[in-house]
């Protein structure tokens, strides 16, 4: 599992790391029953105050997406997947950025979105469809 | 610039309170009435210019010197009447380069220190060493300064203490040995439960480490918060301005940037963003946007970049 | 409020222990040049006697030796540490006061078994070359306080007597070095630059001496003669702790027949040698004790408790 934090996020650091495992769970690189990497480990790869790590995993247990097998670490629960409320608050994050980023550069948002498609539809004649619709993962 | 607090302080035990510390060196005011407040287990990083007091504070709390006034208590110990006890508490690490004995050879100091620490850990103690690569056979007078200081970290870390106090614990290492150091920080914290009083220059590296942020000012502590609560209170504001526009008063701003007669500029304010945004709206700006900072960029906001101590 | 369970501070048993290993381990290097200096005494010794000089003498009561070693101990003991600021000694969670007295124990106890090494090899090269070893023998007592002019010393002024002295004497060299040693430890820790009160003060003597010998000023002459002559060859001097005042008794008389002989002006008396043991200890142990204090730990002044 790959996490990747981001200083300049205003979220509290377990926040982004509850997101980032949810992130797994909808992209796919994390399954049901895959082990997530201990408190001490994950803390060690972030350099991130182990109670921080601990925080994230507890609430995520608590959300019933993670579960603890004693003496053998913290898996993911059986039940847990990308679900549609998960992709859709991670398409939602995405599209604030991307609004952001509109703004500062004085674009609307119809020109946005109208652009957008403009440009998804180049990339796809010059290299063929590189990222799975979304509701692909459900079928896993 | 006046004090900033922002009050979602814990009601829990703290490791380290002061309270009205302060310490002058002849002329040099090192600290003025300083109340710092680590709470029990956390990660608390004390920033400052070069000679902010930052080292002394560490110091007064090993009763290495005397206060002038004000009280100091490591779990709940005052520190001038219970020294050696607190130090049995502490792994420290100075800001200087030294440790031991430079005829003793690494190995022999650390038998020496295991002496006086009945907490010694033992088998930790060569995992360290292994991890940080410290050579027992190696005379300390013949170390360089990146040796000595992987050495003193393993005296510090051995006995698992309850306090950790760390004057630029990464100084003198090169990047990787750093980043190396402070996982293995992180280790330690997740093995066992410590409190860690780190004072650095290399702010970004301890970011995601730290909970807790003090800034020290020509001696005084200017800002003591978690560091959620600092990301939240300072912000970088886009703002759009009329002409003949003026910044409202007691608007806490730092390092503006702008040229002269510019309709936009970016102000890092320290505020909570609602409260600041209706000021500034109020007083006819327009904001554009509110990024948030990095704990460096937002900690340097709280420092004074003219300079001055 | 609760805290975490406290971790304990080391017992002083262990401390001392640990401080007399690294103290030995600091004077490795000296021990090994001071080895040295008397492998080739003895061998000049041995080399003297072997073409018909005379035997090694053991008499432990006149040898400076060991009162010079006390004196040099403490910078051995003290290598390496810097005793003002933040040195290491101080970070390490005992009381400081202690630590020190603990360091300079641990010092004490080297001096003491170097102090014996060094005994009992006098013993063995006396043994070896058939020497006297405190047992009685002739002395020639001059029975006045003023030491004759050369050549006027008539030899029938001279009482023979035999002198066994007394077993007790055989600790002077271990009271000797423990007094310097005390005296030395206290300026290593009491003064930031030690070497020059211990260079300067010499110093300072030789010239109060020179300047009362040589100019005519009754009171510099006074200081000089009386003051200095009683502090080091008094009766309760610094010769009485080095050797029991054998030194400053014994001195060499050219007789009027023109021999050249060595006799004593009086006898060391253990009751003398053991108060002038007793005050210079006791002087020794008060400027340590200052000394050690300028290192205490930092007390906050009595004030009510707040709340």
């Amino acid at each position: 599992m790959l996490v990747n934090l981001d200083p300049t996020d205003a979220r509290p650091l377990y926040l982004q790391i509850m997101d980032e495992v949810r992130r797994a769970l909808v992209v796919g690189t994390l399954r049901a029953e895959d082990p997530v990497p201990s408190v001490r480990e994950l803390a060690a790869e972030l350099v991130v105050n182990p109670r921080t790590v601990s925080q994230a995993y507890r609430e995520l247990e608590r959300e019933g997406v993670l579960y603890v097998r004693r003496g053998q670490g913290t898996f993911v629960a059986s039940g847990a997947r990308g679900d549609r409320g998960e992709q859709l608050a991670l398409a939602r994050a995405v599209a604030k950025r991307a609004l952001l980023d509109a703004r500062r550069n004085g674009l609307g948002v119809d020109e946005l979105v109208m652009t957008i498609r403009e440009v998804a539809a180049d990339e796809d004649t010059a290299t063929g469809p590189s990222v799975p619709a979304l509701n692909q993962s459900e079928n896993e | 610039m006046s004090r900033v607090t922002v009050a979602d302080a814990m009601p829990e035990t703290c490791a380290v309170t002061t309270r009205g510390l302060s310490k002058r060196y002849d002329d040099e005011v090192a600290l003025d009435a300083v109340d710092l407040q680590v709470p029990d287990g956390a990660v608390f990083v004390l920033l400052g210019a070069n000679g902010a007091g930052k080292s002394t504070a560490l110091k007064l709390l090993l009763n290495l010197e005397r206060a002038d006034s004000g009280v100091a208590e490591v779990f709940g110990l005052d520190t001038g009447r219970h020294g050696p006890q607190v130090r049995a508490q502490v792994g420290y690490v100075p800001e200087r380069h030294d440790a031991g004995y430079p005829w003793m050879t690494c190995g022999r100091l650390l038998q020496h220190v295991a002496a006086y620490y009945p907490a010694w850990d033992h088998g930790y103690a060569e995992q360290l060493i292994s991890a940080l690569d410290v050579r027992r056979e190696r005379r300390i007078g013949g170390l360089s300064k990146g040796d000595t200081r992987r050495l003193q970290l393993v005296l510090a870390l051995a006995h698992r203490p309850p306090l950790l106090l760390l004057d630029e614990p990464t100084d003198g290492l090169d990047p990787i040995v750093r980043k190396r150091v402070l996982a293995l920080l992180a280790e330690h914290l997740a093995d066992s439960p410590t409190t860690v009083l780190i004072t650095t220059h290399h702010i970004h590296e301890v970011e995601s480490l730290a909970d807790h942020v003090g800034v020290l000012r020509a001696g005084r502590l200017v800002a003591q918060m978690t560091r959620d609560a600092l990301q939240r209170t300072v912000r970088r504001y886009r703002i759009e301005l009329p002409d003949g526009w003026e910044p409202p008063r007691d608007l806490v701003v730092a390092s503006p940037r702008a040229g002269r007669a510019t309709r936009e500029v970016q102000w890092t304010v320290v505020g909570e963003e609602r409260e600041v945004t209706d000021r500034l709206t109020g007083s006819g700006a327009r904001v554009r946007e509110v990024t948030s900072l990095a704990l460096e960029e937002a900690a340097l906001a709280l420092l004074p970049d003219d300079g001055a101590r | 409020m609760s805290y975490p369970a406290l971790h304990q501070t080391p017992r002083l048993a262990d401390v001392l222990r640990e401080q007399v290993r690294a103290v030995a381990l600091a004077l490795r290097t000296p021990a090994l040049v001071a080895l040295a200096i008397l492998l080739l005494g003895s061998a000049l010794a041995i080399a003297e006697f072997v073409t018909g000089g005379g035997p090694v003498d053991f008499a432990p009561e006149l040898s400076m030796v060991p009162a010079f070693v006390g004196l040099l101990f403490p910078i051995g003991v003290w290598k390496g540490e810097r005793r003002f600021g933040t040195s290491f000694l101080w970070l390490l969670p005992v009381d400081r006061q202690r630590h020190a007295l603990a360091k300079v124990t641990a010092g004490w106890i080297c001096l003491m078994l170097a102090v014996l090494f060094f005994l009992v090899w006098i013993f063995v090269l006396a043994l070896a070359t058939g020497g006297n070893i405190l047992g009685e023998h002739t002395v020639q007592l001059l029975p006045s306080a003023v030491i004759p002019e050369a050549r006027t010393l008539d030899p029938a002024a001279l009482r023979p007597i035999r002198y066994a002295p007394q077993p007790v004497f055989w600790l002077v060299p271990f009271t000797a070095a423990t007094g310097t040693y005390l005296l030395a430890s206290a300026v290593a820790l009491g003064s930031r630059y030690p070497l020059r009160w211990i260079v300067g003060v010499p110093l300072g003597i030789l010239l109060v001496s020179a300047l009362g010998a040589a100019a005519d000023i009754d009171w510099l002459r006074f200081l000089a003669s009386r003051l200095l002559g009683a502090a080091l060859e008094g009766r309760y001097g610094l010769d009485a702790l080095f050797t029991a005042r054998a030194e400053s008794l014994k001195t060499a008389v050219v007789l009027s027949t023109g021999k050249t002989v060595s006799v004593w002006r009086g006898l060391p008396d253990v009751r003398e040698w053991a108060l002038a043991t007793f005050l210079w200890f006791g002087a020794g142990l008060a400027a340590l004790l200052a000394a050690t204090a300028r290192h205490r730990e930092h007390r906050p002044p009595r004030r009510p408790r707040s709340p």
